[in-house]
């Protein structure tokens, strides 16, 4: 059962991070457009702060269990600041953003870095913190890394087809986003309990 | 006839000598914004984008008869003269192949018409293979449509929407918010233009999203055509959908060299769709479903 929980928090993470790139798509298009250079910033945010997440998750890992708990807690927290800053101001700071540089590449540079690095970061910190979680209960690190990968991989396909085809045609982007902050931190919440469970508790896939 | 217009005039001569010398050709580019095909046949250059249903055609130049206004709509988009017959500084968005701008330069040659185009690509074709000079007073900025129209500081009195990415429109020029950044770099007179697509829900959705900004829109079909031109102004009064009570065609023709039948583009005017306007939703920065209203016919809808 709580493999069963722990799989669908993982999925959930994946639908979050993609739905949230088509929602950033969004948040940037009455200032910035829609082309392929607007594109091209976004998608290297994003794989900058995979990048970066899955370095500070796999340091989190490592820690001892009573400094990870209290990291666990702390990043996540700043996490929920940053999605919860783009939630709520990202529109006002996108007019200023578009109004303070003249260039697009530098006004997209910090739009994106500003609104997406931290949250996508921070959430995807727990990808190498879940492979963690498997392979101290038992089961090998490349199979506990494929389990990750490929049940993150398929929520980021179901985030991107959900986010696109259902979401966006009908609700307005701001609405979205408070989704999404609700939907992280409770799923972020709920994984923090579960990565703290016992190893005897569950039993390994 | 003054020693300006006499100047644009061998200017033009000259540009057309050159330009009737070439061959046939067709060429295709890959640019950051579009897919562009660039076709000339004998004296005939078009500029198309790659859109869902094919080849959709920008602009077109007779380069035999460069005043020629080839491509139907743009000939309706002088309606604006209905509204405002005076225009001293027009903001265009959108260059396409510049099938506006001819007869309008050699028509009101002291008048600004500014341009402005994000595709720096449909910008050098539109110079080197259809043969559009620009002058000081028809400069071309090479920048997104609403980032220029937040930076202006001019007030233009006709602002002419006109950009597409192949039949597509791109969703931050469809909203609420650009609307009414477009209606305050407006002259009190001065009139908004933009060139519609009907046949889809973008169509009802758009007209709604106009008329929540713009107290007054009227409607012009292009002749046999899927183009409507909508045009808005920023006061409520007087009535400008009254055609009675519209400057006389003959007064406002006089300028145009007889390239224009400005009779038969006032007989363009169609109905607003009440109904179906009712139905449709107003499109903000926050909720602008474009490409979705767009895949939508009209008669998926219909009740």
């Amino acid at each position: 059962m709580i493999n069963a929980i722990f799989y669908f928090f993982v999925g959930l993470m994946g639908i979050l991070s993609m739905g949230f790139q088509l929602l950033g798509s969004r948040l940037l298009n009455p200032h910035f457009g829609s082309s392929i250079i607007v594109w091209a910033w976004l998608i290297s945010t994003f794989l900058a702060a995979f990048s970066a997440g899955s370095i500070l998750g796999g340091w989190i890992s490592n820690l001892p269990a009573e400094r990870r708990g209290r990291t666990q807690v702390m990043v996540t927290l700043v996490g929920v600041l940053g999605l919860m800053f783009t939630a709520f101001l990202g529109r006002s700071a996108l007019g200023w953003i578009e109004l303070q540089f003249e260039n697009i590449s530098v006004g997209l540079l910090v739009a994106c870095f500003g609104l997406f690095f931290v949250p996508v970061a921070v959430f995807s910190s727990f990808g190498p913190q879940c492979v963690q979680f498997l392979a101290s209960r038992g089961t090998a690190p490349g199979s506990a890394s494929g389990l990750i990968y490929g049940v993150s991989t398929i929520g980021n396909i179901a985030g991107v087809m959900i986010t696109a085809f259902l979401l966006i045609p009908n609700l307005p982007v701001s609405t979205l986003l408070q989704l999404w902050l609700s939907v992280a931190i409770f799923s972020s919440a709920c994984l923090i309990l579960i990565l703290r469970l016992p190893s005897d508790a569950t039993t390994a896939s | 006839m003054t020693m300006r217009t006499l100047f644009l005039r061998f200017l033009l001569v000259l540009v057309s000598a050159a330009a009737l010398s070439g061959a046939d050709y067709v060429e295709r580019y890959d640019t950051l914004y579009n897919s562009l095909t660039i076709e000339r046949r004998g004296t005939q250059v078009e500029l198309r984008a790659k859109s869902r249903e094919g080849d959709y055609l920008e602009s077109a130049v007779d380069l035999a008869d460069p005043l020629n206004l080839v491509v139907p709509y743009t000939r309706s988009l002088y309606g604006g003269l209905f509204f405002q017959p005076k225009p001293q500084k027009v903001l265009m968005i959108g260059l396409g192949g510049a099938g506006f701008h001819r007869l309008f330069m050699a028509a009101y040659p002291e008048v600004l018409l500014q341009s402005v185009e994000l595709d720096p690509k449909v910008v050098e074709l539109t110079r080197e293979r259809m043969y559009f000079t620009p002058t000081a007073n028809s400069p071309i900025a090479t920048v997104d449509g609403r980032q220029f129209v937040k930076r202006s500081r001019e007030k233009w009195d006709w602002l002419i929407l006109d950009a597409f990415r192949g039949g597509y429109v791109p969703p931050h020029l469809k909203t609420k918010e650009f609307y009414e950044e477009c209606a305050a770099r407006m002259s009190d007179e001065g009139v908004f233009i933009t060139n519609l697509h009907s046949g889809t829900e973008l169509y009802y959705a758009d007209l709604k999203t106009l008329r929540t900004v713009f107290p007054q829109v009227i409607l012009f079909q292009t002749k046999n055509r899927g183009n409507v031109i909508a045009f808005a102004v920023k006061y409520a009064s007087p009535d400008m959908t009254n055609p009675a009570r519209w400057p006389p065609t003959a007064e406002l023709s006089a300028p145009l060299q007889g390239r224009l039948d400005l009779a038969s583009i006032r007989a363009e005017v169609i109905p607003w769709p009440t109904a179906r306007v009712a139905r449709a939703k107003v499109m903000t920065d926050d909720f602008s479903p474009v490409e979705f209203l767009d895949a939508m016919e009209e008669n998926n809808t219909k009740r």
